[in-house]
């Protein structure tokens, strides 16, 4: 769209040239290719906190203490200074430019966690629209706990989970949700979505999808649980229907085989009936394999071959994890129960099912080698890609359906693998993706910029990192770099061997990146800030 | 004479037979050669040849003494639009013994007490070892349409309300139907 590279001539043609109908804000997001993150302060003097990220509006950067108990907000601000003398274009940067405290403002510091409970140091959600955020503290993982109630073997118990609702515009804890000797995978928000001001929290070990509100008085309501029940009154009803004598009899025997425990567990299960969500599948696959096929002899056949033989491996699959696709949709992951608290998912079976929760009816089912479901999600990405706030930075966020850029990589990438169905499954492992994992920040717009995606990209993880600095390299002008970012020493690390993890964090605005280098068994980091002198 | 041949599963092979695929297995392997299990796979035949209308029959993975039963709730019942899963349970002296079946899916229905277990004559002293399992599924078929209203078969508080209060019955039994077995 701009003719040139020189800022001066594109403020120009900016002012003299329209753009194409529609592009407006792409053509001002060119002007990032103009002003870039160049320079970088080494080693900075920093607190010794662990950074989590800026939040999607640029706002606060969240920080926890080291030992994860208080959460301390800091305003990003920005280095001023004045200088007196002619050329203060080439004058050195104060000495107060390698403090912290020169670019972040610390707005307050609130202690989240008491004794025994941790912050979750890799979890956070932002509500943009009310300036909320929401935390998690817990207690340690107990790994060979008993599988009480219904509980799913093999999956570890939380004793106490709290979710905490902030306003961060001043600290003031707003609500807190409790959950108890419970598995939530809170790594990564992996198993909490937000979406608009909906909630959803997997219980891996009660395999249920609880579903809460967030009002906007800042409180937490209980909406609805997925689960043994589809709909907010089914508990209440079976209760209250005729049969209640004997149904309150079972449940008082089931409590005491529980409680029994050891060995009893397998029994309970085996007696119990399907649970409401699982009635709902399997119906639903039934009903699936049944009108494919008219011939009521081949109907058999087909049913006996793809249902009652596999009937058990449906019936032991769970809900490994679960994305809004809009207000009444949920896209869920189920898979064998290995799975489900494992990192590395890729290689266990696994199904993608669309459920409307208002209806209480699942709408589709896959594999997750299915070829129709990867179809949509290589044109529609950004449907799946649902952000919980309707700002326009993060619908810039680069993917395969909104950018040639990445589109292209991925057809790179499908045309490398050897097999297609390969192929499949691994892009569609990436589902149902993970709530605010991508930063917004323009530098990763794969439009303007390109990077190495195995040293750097939007997903926010730690990265194994090298000596050598990461080149962002324009896409209009892809001879020369246009700027790199070196985590780590100035100097490169004493002993080149030495594993060491980065992670950066990137300003959704501003050009202004946080990288943070750790080496492995050493607890110092080095902190360098990268931005635009 | 009680219950003496009916009900109870404390013979089934496999030890009513475990959910792991593995177990259950090596388990009927050991006593495919048997009698019970020659009849059950020729049962299975005949089934494939003749099926009964709107429901199905088949052996879960490849455990013969553990099969899955699917209905479709007929229309005009208050169970219309449901799917029943059950779970029917061969003994391994079966057809000298009844088979036991189980709902999985949550029915109101005065024959199937709160665990889900179906109470039928057939499945009791009514069994005999002529009766098949396409026999025993048009039986469950009936009963959808007609419950079994005798004392010793039916949970009593819905026997009651079938019998004075049809309406309120049925109604019930279709908010079930809604709610647990779609």
């Amino acid at each position: 769209m701009f003719k040139t590279n020189n800022l001066v001539a594109r403020l120009f043609e900016r002012q003299t040239h329209r753009s194409t109908p529609g592009t407006n804000i792409h053509r001002t997001r060119q002007f990032y290719e103009n002003l870039v993150p160049s320079y970088t302060i080494y080693d900075v003097e920093c607190p010794d906190y662990s950074f989590r990220k800026f939040t999607e509006d640029g706002q606060y950067l969240i920080t926890f203490n080291r030992n994860y108990q208080e959460l301390v907000v800091y305003r990003p601000a920005w280095l001023t200074f004045s200088c007196c003398g002619e050329d203060c274009d080439t004058h050195d940067l104060p000495s107060r430019a390698n403090k912290f405290d020169s670019f972040f403002n610390q707005l307050y510091c609130v202690s989240l966690a008491s004794s025994n409970e941790l912050i979750c140091k890799d979890f956070f959600l932002y509500m943009e629209n009310k300036q909320f955020g929401l935390f998690a503290t817990s207690t340690a993982q107990v790994h060979d706990a008993p599988t009480t109630g219904g509980a799913v073997p093999g999956v570890p118990s939380i004793e106490k989970i709290t979710f905490h609702l902030l306003r961060l515009e001043d600290g003031l804890i707003l609500d807190k949700k409790v959950f108890h000797n419970e598995f939530i995978n809170l790594a990564h928000n992996v198993g909490v979505y937000l979406y608009d001001d909906l909630l959803a929290v997997v219980s891996l070990r009660y395999q249920t999808i609880h579903i809460l509100q967030i009002r906007e008085s800042g409180n937490f309501v209980d909406v609805r649980a997925i689960g043994e029940f589809c709909r907010e009154d089914d508990e209440l009803f079976l209760n209250s229907s005729s049969q209640h004598g004997t149904i309150t009899e079972n449940s008082e025997q089931r409590q005491t085989l529980v409680n029994n425990n050891d060995g009893v567990s397998n029994n309970v299960l085996q007696n119990s009936f399907l649970s409401g969500i699982k009635q709902r599948l399997l119906s639903f696959i039934y009903r699936g394999i049944w009108n494919e096929e008219a011939d009521e002899t081949e109907r058999i056949q087909q049913l006996k071959k793809r249902f009652y033989f596999h009937f058990q491996d449906y019936v032991d699959l769970i809900i490994w994890k679960v994305q809004f696709l809009d207000r009444h949709h949920l896209l869920i992951k189920f898979g064998s129960v290995d799975g489900g608290v494992s990192r590395n998912t890729d290689h266990y079976p696994a199904f993608f099912a669309i459920y409307n929760m208002e209806d209480a009816e699942f709408v589709a089912f896959y594999q997750n080698s299915a070829d129709d479901l990867y179809i949509l999600l290589e044109k529609f990405a950004d449907h799946f890609h649902t952000s919980p706030n309707k700002s326009m930075h993060i619908s810039f966020i680069s993917s395969h359906s909104n950018n040639l850029h990445a589109f292209e990589q991925l057809t790179c990438l499908k045309i490398k693998s050897g097999s297609l169905s390969q192929f499949v499954k691994k892009t569609l492992a990436s589902l149902p993706f993970t709530c605010q994992s991508q930063s917004p920040s323009p530098y990763f717009d794969q439009s303007l910029f390109r990077f190495d995606e195995k040293l750097i990209s939007p997903t926010d993880r730690h990265r194994q990192s090298t000596d050598h600095p990461i080149k962002f390299i324009s896409r209009r002008q892809p001879k020369i770099p246009r700027f790199k970012i070196k985590p780590g020493p100035e100097a490169g690390s004493s002993d080149a061997r030495a594993k060491k993890i980065s992670s950066f964090l990137f300003h959704p605005i501003l050009p202004l990146v946080i990288s943070v280098q750790q080496t492995m068994y050493l607890q110092s980091s080095v902190v360098n800030i990268h931005f635009r002198k | 004479m009680m219950n003496s041949s009916g009900g109870g599963g404390g013979r089934m092979p496999t030890s009513t037979a475990t959910s792991s695929s593995t177990t259950s297995r090596s388990s009927w392997r050991s006593t495919s050669v048997s009698g019970s299990g020659k009849r059950i796979q020729k049962e299975l035949k005949d089934l494939d040849s003749q099926p009964p209308p709107l429901s199905s029959a088949g052996p879960i993975a490849d455990n013969l003494y553990h099969w899955l039963a699917t209905f479709i709730g007929p229309t005009g019942t208050p169970y219309e639009g449901g799917i029943f899963f059950l779970h029917i349970l061969f003994p391994v002296d079966y057809p000298f013994k009844p088979p036991k079946v189980v709902f999985k899916t949550r029915i109101y229905h005065c024959n199937v007490d709160s665990s889900g277990n179906l109470n039928l004559d057939i499945l009791k002293d009514g069994w005999s070892p002529a009766l098949t399992i396409s026999k025993l599924l048009l039986a469950i078929r009936s009963m959808f349409f007609t419950p079994n209203l005798h004392p010793y078969n039916a949970v009593p508080s819905i026997a009651h309300l079938y019998q004075v209060d049809r309406k309120t019955h049925n109604e019930l039994a279709a908010e079930w139907t809604f709610r647990f077995a779609k």
